[in-house]
């Protein structure tokens, strides 16, 4: 059981009348990629922020590491926390700062880093997205799909051990998405991080997918992997594979 | 559309106010607790206090001049009518110097700083840039509102000590428009009729002043609803209540000095 490092239990999240999550139960084992499958405002993004504690959900427990986050001290949580990397949906750059500082920004609390390390840091996250050069920018004369992979370069550059992906490769022509499919699957391999993926890329979820579950109506409707998914006898679920 | 009885609007709004005033003195505790917690974050702190204070100098220096010329201008003929224009110099830099330069310019000072850092905090927060940094596991209340709120404390009084002086620049060129005082004259009369209970009690409240308007900007930034009506809503409320807590704690700083002498 110790290679399970994060898990949703009976997870329930409304806002106002509306239930999002109704019930959700998943468990993220060490090394492996899981791909979240779901419409637009099913709740995929309020799932992966309640396993952060980004969203205190209404019922349920969220578990990273075997610890449940809503019984943590605020410091512990943080430490915990530096252990996770989270690509948000929207990248989130800081807008008042450079590429630089905005990936030096998760590194400020490492004492034991010196500043050279930073630098070399850096320059690899940056170089993994394929961005050097825009090291010197602020975000707001990057593209969207540069914010993007700044926002992918700053939430690797930890190495975190659980990686939650929001939609990594939305807005990136498909030579991009494809190397950034690969990068996720690079780091993988690399660290043997465990990773839960948004995505509504089907090339995306066939590069990373170790297993793939697709959430409807507030609950998991079905898992499997890609093979097994995408010849599933629903139409519904078909779907999303074309 | 539906009607509500009045009393039923009443204790509802009711109920709203001492809820905020409630969320907003722990939001206030909280900094409390937390700017005394290494690590310290000096250099945004040095950074802030050079965008709020530097940036706002200009405004505050403008007003203050001008304020020390009407004030001058608009009390000649009333003094002139006991004779007493000779003591022009001297009342103009007491009002001054206790009521009008801290409250005027910890007024604009709400409206300048005070919707910025609304307006700045709020967007972070819509575009998520807040909850960015609590998933890095860092503690972005320290960075972001900690910083602020001390530079916004800081940088009040000094702002106003500055706009003092620039008042009282204007109130000697005021007095010149019409007789002729020497530089020299004129501040020894200001400085004879100043005492310490003018000067101590007024640097104390712009503290209060400066406090004030940036925890309510960054509470009303840090704790926007989504959307840019968000950002528009936060930056405008921090201005309004800010200049509002600036009078209340003025009122209240009155009844203080005046308990005290
Ligand atoms: N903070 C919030 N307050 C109120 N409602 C919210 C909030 N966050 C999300 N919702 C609602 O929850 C639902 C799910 O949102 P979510 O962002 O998780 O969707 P999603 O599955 O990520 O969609 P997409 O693929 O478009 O990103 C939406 O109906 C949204 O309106
Ligand atoms: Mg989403």
């Amino acid at each position: 059981m110790e290679d399970i490092v994060a898990e949703l239990e009976h997870l329930k999240k409304s806002f106002g009348t509306k239930d999002v999550l109704k019930d959700i139960n998943v468990t993220l084992k060490k090394g492996e990629n899981l791909v979240v499958l779901g419409k637009s405002g099913s709740g995929k993004s309020v799932l992966i922020k309640c396993l952060v504690g980004l969203i205190d959900p209404d019922d349920g427990k969220a578990v990273l590491f075997g610890k449940n986050i809503s019984e943590l001290q605020n410091h512990e949580l943080n430490l915990l926390r530096k252990r996770v990397g989270f690509l948000f949906q929207s990248a989130a750059l800081y807008d008042s700062m450079t590429v630089r500082e905005n990936l030096e920004f998760p590194l400020r609390d490492l004492k034991d880093q010196d500043k050279t390390d930073t630098e070399a840091l850096i320059r690899e996250a940056l170089k993994n997205v394929g961005l050097e050069e825009a090291i010197d920018k602020m975000p707001s004369e990057l593209s969207g799909g540069m914010i993007k992979r700044v926002g992918l370069a700053r939430t690797l550059i930890l190495k975190p051990e659980i990686i939650l992906y929001d939609e990594p490769t939305t807005g990136l022509d498909p030579i991009t998405s494809k190397e950034i499919s690969n990068l996720i699957l690079e780091v993988q391999r690399k660290y043997s991080t465990a990773s839960i993926i948004i995505t509504h890329d089907v090339a995306c979820a066939r590069i990373t997918a170790n297993r793939i579950i697709i959430i409807k109506d507030g609950i998991f409707i079905a898992e499997g992997t890609f093979g097994e998914l995408s010849s599933s006898e629903d139409e519904w679920i078909r779907s999303f594979f074309i | 559309m539906e009607s509500y009885p009045a009393e039923y609007l009443f204790t509802k709004s009711l109920k709203g106010f001492f809820e905020e005033v409630g969320q907003l003195s722990r939001f206030a505790a909280r900094f409390f607790r937390e700017v005394v917690k290494p690590p310290y974050e000096f250099k945004a702190l040095m950074n802030q206090s050079y965008i709020i204070g530097y940036k706002s100098l200009p405004l505050i220096a403008i007003t203050g001049l001008i304020m020390g010329m009407v004030l001058t201008i608009q009390s000649r003929p009333t003094m002139a009518q006991f004779g007493a224009e000779s003591w022009l110099p001297g009342m103009v830099s007491i009002s001054i110097i206790r009521e009008i330069g801290p409250v005027i310019a910890a007024l604009i000072f709400a409206g300048k700083v005070g919707s910025g850092i609304g307006a700045e905090l709020a967007s972070m927060k819509v575009t998520e840039q807040i909850d960015a940094m609590e998933v890095s596991g860092l503690n972005p209340f320290k960075f972001l509102v900690v910083t602020r709120v001390a530079a916004t404390t800081l940088m009040l009084p000094v702002l106003v000590i500055a706009s003092d002086a620039i008042s009282l620049f204007g109130c000697f060129l005021a007095v010149n428009l019409k007789g002729d005082i020497s530089f020299h004259l004129f501040f020894t009369q200001v400085f004879s009729s100043v005492t310490f209970n003018d000067v101590f009690p007024a640097l104390i409240k712009t503290f209060f002043f400066g406090f004030s308007v940036g925890i309510i900007g960054c509470y009303k930034g840090y704790n926007s609803v989504k959307g840019t009506e968000g950002v528009g809503a936060a930056a405008n409320s921090a201005v309004v209540i800010g200049s509002l807590a600036v009078f209340i704690i003025d009122m209240i700083a009155v009844q203080l000095t005046s308990l005290f002498n």
